[in-house]
């Protein structure tokens, strides 16, 4: 039941942008194509298309480093120092992750209009960071926390300075967490929509969620090159997601749950 | 005893986190209130000091009732699911069966899935002539023709709520799965192999140990089902005549497709103060329940 259930739908995305053209939709739905051709796959891959996708690889790519790199360097200051302050921080980082994106949208859309960002990466990249950073930091912290810290105090000893610990003793050892939170920022970034949709609005620059929403109403019913699209779309995520799934589960349970 | 090069590195660590973060996530809050004060239009662009006056004019609306009553019960719905089916999954993927690891991992295809997607995915279900869902209850009997579930006032909602679930649920699927392993092992077979009073036991042995989990992850997904823009969009614009829209997606229109950026604004504060509501309610309806 429950395979049914979250299956079927892929099953039938996947049978639908298989079925030739001139086959047609039969009452009852018939579950696979007489005839499977990959001739939507071919046609879903058109120029727009190939556009939309470069420009969500670049600004996702971009979100990813970004927002991980700081993640980590954030994180790594919240267990180190012994300040006062860092817990009032570290709150105000917890309740940023629950701010709604469609309250907080226009006044960042006016700055991005006013700093004349609007239909850039740029704009994406900074709002994409922006908000995916307080789940980074929340994520590596819970996994921070749990690294053996005598080997840090030994490396200080050895009067290594205190950014070569960091980098060499702490980026390695948090690898993990590092990939469980890069998988996170991109499933995210990936498929966001709200930004995209308000800060772009020429097709040049518009990203893959944005695109294939647009496709909607051109492709009409054409739901068989709709759906090659949606697999295209969708596949990448999908292969990271199964590539680092064990780190990710385990990452992001422990700083989720533990944390 | 933090050096004083440590505590510089940390400085610089820290940075730019915060001038990101105050920039783009807690001055735009602070913006969208001084924004609600001020009147906007597509006609008139230059933003004019309204005052209270559309916090005085929006709550007594048509249109702010129904997109309050829609939030709630669009929240409340796919909360509820989301967490029972979760918690079910967790229970079920948590019992030792042979292919477990790869149900584990292909119960999550649905949360990884581009939101976008996912909604098209669903508007073709649904769809009237060609939906699978409307093809399979012909079949069953249930229905003489197909049904456009996603344009009737009636079954808009319930449908939006139907899709949501279904991207959603895998998440609270994931998160039950590792507290669950953080209970006896013995107890909980004990609990599932006992026939008659299997549900009995279940109730006493997991219920309690992952309280807080529970709690935790209601809670979470209700912040990101309250605020969750995409499918209610992509599926029905929040159609048919206002029966789905929800505060993300009556804001959007109302900021994006009217310019009417302090409407969309006041309408942005009344979303955070509902929310906020919301899960105060649930926190003191817990608090309660403990109690008695």
């Amino acid at each position: 039941m429950l395979a049914a259930f979250v299956l079927l739908p892929f099953f039938w995305m996947l049978s639908v942008s298989l079925k030739p053209a001139d086959e047609p939709f039969s009452i009852p739905a018939r579950l696979w194509p007489k005839a499977p051709t990959l001739d939507n796959f071919s046609s879903a891959f058109r120029p727009e298309f190939r556009t939309y996708f470069v420009n969500s690889l670049i600004v996702s790519s971009a979100t990813v480093v970004i927002s991980v790199g700081l993640g980590l360097a954030s994180a790594y200051a919240f267990t180190r120092a012994k300040l006062a302050l860092i817990s009032a921080l570290m709150g105000l980082v917890a309740l940023a992750q629950m701010f709604p994106h469609s309250a907080i949208i226009i006044p960042i859309y006016k700055m991005m209009r006013g700093a004349g960002l609007l239909d850039t990466y740029l704009a994406l990249i900074i709002a994409y960071v922006s908000v995916t950073l307080p789940v980074a930091i929340w994520i590596l912290h819970g996994f921070l926390a749990k690294l053996p810290y005598s080997l840090l105090e030994a490396a200080s000893l050895d009067n290594a300075g205190p950014f070569r610990t960091f980098w060499h003793i702490v980026v390695p050892l948090s690898r993990p967490g590092l990939l469980a939170t890069a998988v996170y920022v991109l499933i995210v970034t990936w498929q966001e929509f709200l930004f995209a949709l308000s800060f772009t609005s020429t097709k040049e620059m518009r990203t893959l969620p944005v695109g294939l929403n647009d496709f909607i109403g051109q492709y009409g019913i054409r739901y068989g090159e709709l759906m090659a699209s949606s697999i295209l779309v969708s596949a990448p995520v999908i292969a990271a997601f199964f590539l680092l799934q064990r780190h990710f589960v385990a990452g992001l349970t422990a700083g989720a749950v533990k944390g | 005893m933090t050096s004083r090069r440590l505590r510089w590195l940390l400085f610089v660590f820290l940075a730019p986190t915060v001038l990101l973060l105050g920039t783009f996530l807690y001055y735009p809050m602070v913006g969208t209130v001084i924004e609600s004060f001020y009147k906007s239009s597509f006609i008139n662009p230059n933003p004019t000091f309204a005052g209270f006056e559309q916090y005085r004019k929006i709550p007594g609306s048509r249109d702010f009732r129904e997109v309050l009553v829609n939030s709630v019960a669009w929240t409340v719905g796919v909360v509820a699911l989301q967490n029972l089916l979760g918690f079910g999954s967790a229970l079920l993927l948590n019992a030792k069966v042979p292919g477990r690891g790869l149900m584990r991992a292909l119960v999550m295809l649905p949360w990884v899935l581009p939101g976008v997607v996912a909604a098209i995915l669903w508007r073709f279900m649904y769809d009237p002539q060609l939906g699978l869902i409307n093809s399979f209850l012909i079949r069953l009997g249930v229905l003489d023709e197909g049904t456009a579930w996603l344009a009737d006032t009636s079954t808009a909602m319930p449908a939006v709520v139907f899709a949501a679930v279904w991207k959603g649920f895998p998440f609270c699927t994931l998160i039950y799965l590792a507290a669950l392993q953080n209970i006896d092992r013995e107890q909980l077979e004990a609990a599932m192999l006992d026939g008659a009073r299997a549900f009995g036991r279940l109730v006493h042995v997991v219920i309690p140990g992952l309280r807080e989990i529970i709690a935790v992850n209601v809670v979470l997904t209700t912040i990101l089902t309250f605020n969750y823009f995409d499918m209610v969009w992509v599926l029905t614009r929040g159609g048919p005549k206002n029966a789905t829209h929800i505060f993300p997606t009556r804001i959007f229109e109302l900021g994006f497709g009217q310019f009417r950026f302090g409407e969309a604004s006041t309408y942005g504060v009344f979303s955070i103060l509902v929310l906020a509501l919301l899960v105060t309610l649930y926190v003191l309806l817990r608090r309660s329940r403990q109690r008695s």
